[in-house]
């Protein structure tokens, strides 16, 4: 696998949340806002890079017996850290996810990805798949959470995280009478997810069968020119 | 043996420098978390007196161990106000009450109520808190009848605020 498609493997074929199914939990939670949606995003790419470079720095001098522990370690010091800034820096945002920013040490993607790629790769590389990766996570959020945020509220607006009271823009999509606020619950998350993830399975369904038809295609055309030559 | 040892080492250098990063990190933001916390309370506490400003505010250690009684504050030395965390029906009631200097009710205000909504929450309307306010905060205060699980636990906050005020204040 090169570079390029080991990087944009978290948009569409490994997309986290939605073909891999990891890190449901949060995504169901937060996405009832754009800016808990980026917020948390930015936060979990955060924490990816720097877990998934970390182990991969120590992972010709860790002991294969103990290699799980010591991920976890290194991945809940860093969520800890994080968390620490974000209420020290970005106080709304910390109301805003509560308990799912010290619940990203137990996001499956991070300690997946750890031990799937970072273990075995090199710095670099792992580097760009927790960004690719962290990418993929944070478009699935931006997504389900535009779609609810509009469907629920109406509006689509962001603040700026560093201060609550500036907001950044905000616009009116459908007429306040018309908005159905039963998707800012679980409900609606459920809803949303079942879409989405249908919509993705699709679409791979459709590449998979579509290539396979050019590929009969291509084994009739040769047959036919082989009948030919004889 | 020799194994054990070398995992054993290696896992606790893990964790030591993880301890490490994680006090500095702490070092570094604790004063600024401590800063926003007490900017929140002051928002709260604007809303009893919206033209104190930031700085009229001080906050008092509480003495002994209510369970009651979370925050004391004055607010440029006059009054006192008392932050107080009651149970209720359900989740209870987070909510402030000032005295001045005689143990008068000058203010009552309701931060958060997680009882039943139009009967728990009647603590918050402002009729409850008209029928507080110009009384002695140690004297017998009226509950609300059809809201009694809620009102009770305020009132009897508000008493014990009053004898800590009494005990400790004046």
């Amino acid at each position: 696998m090169n570079r390029k498609e080991n990087f944009t493997a978290g948009f569409i074929r490994e997309n986290p949340v939605f073909s891999l199914y990891l890190g449901i939990c949060s995504t169901l939670a937060i996405t009832t806002t754009l800016n808990n949606a980026i917020g948390m995003g930015v936060a979990v790419i955060a924490v990816l890079i720097m877990s998934n470079v970390i182990i991969s720095l120590i992972r010709n001098i860790t002991p294969n017996e103990i290699r799980i522990p010591v991920y976890i370690v290194v991945i809940a010091t860093l969520v800890k850290i994080i968390q620490m800034l974000i209420k020290a820096y970005a106080a709304s945002l910390d109301t805003a996810l509560g308990v799912f920013i010290p619940l990203i040490v137990v996001n499956c993607i991070i300690l997946g990805r750890a031990e799937s790629f970072a273990s075995k790769n090199n710095v670099f590389d792992s580097a760009l798949d927790g960004l690719g990766m962290g990418l993929g996570y944070t478009c699935s959020l931006i997504v389900m959470s535009v779609i609810r945020q509009v469907i629920s509220t109406g509006v689509l607006n962001f603040t700026n995280p560093f201060d609550a009271t500036q907001m950044i823009f905000e616009f009116r999509i459908i007429p306040e009478d018309y908005v159905i606020s039963v998707f800012n619950q679980p409900f609606g998350a459920f809803v949303t997810f079942a879409l989405l993830a249908a919509a993705l399975a699709g679409y791979k369904n459709a590449k998979t069968a579509k290539a396979e038809k050019k590929k009969k295609a291509q084994e009739a055309a040769q047959a036919a020119l082989a009948k030919e030559a004889k | 043996m020799k194994k054990i040892l070398h995992l054993t080492i290696f896992l606790a250098l893990v964790a030591a420098i993880s301890g490490g990063a994680l006090a500095f990190a702490n070092n570094l933001t604790a004063p600024i978390i401590a800063e926003n916390a007490l900017a929140a309370e002051k928002e709260n506490l604007k809303l009893m007196f919206p033209d104190a400003a930031d700085s009229d505010f001080q906050q008092i250690d509480v003495k002994g161990n209510s369970k009651t009684i979370e925050k004391i504050f004055t607010v440029a030395g006059t009054e006192t106000i008392f932050k107080l965390q009651v149970t209720g029906y359900k989740d209870g009631t987070s909510f402030m009450v000032a005295f001045d200097e005689s143990g008068t009710i000058t203010h009552y205000a309701v931060i958060s109520n997680g009882d039943t909504q139009g009967i728990g929450s009647k603590v918050a309307d402002d009729s409850f808190a008209d029928s507080l306010i110009g009384k002695k905060g140690n004297e017998k205060l009226d509950t609300i009848s059809g809201a009694t699980i809620s009102s009770t636990p305020v009132v009897d906050g508000i008493n014990e605020a009053a004898q800590y005020f009494a005990d400790n204040m004046e």
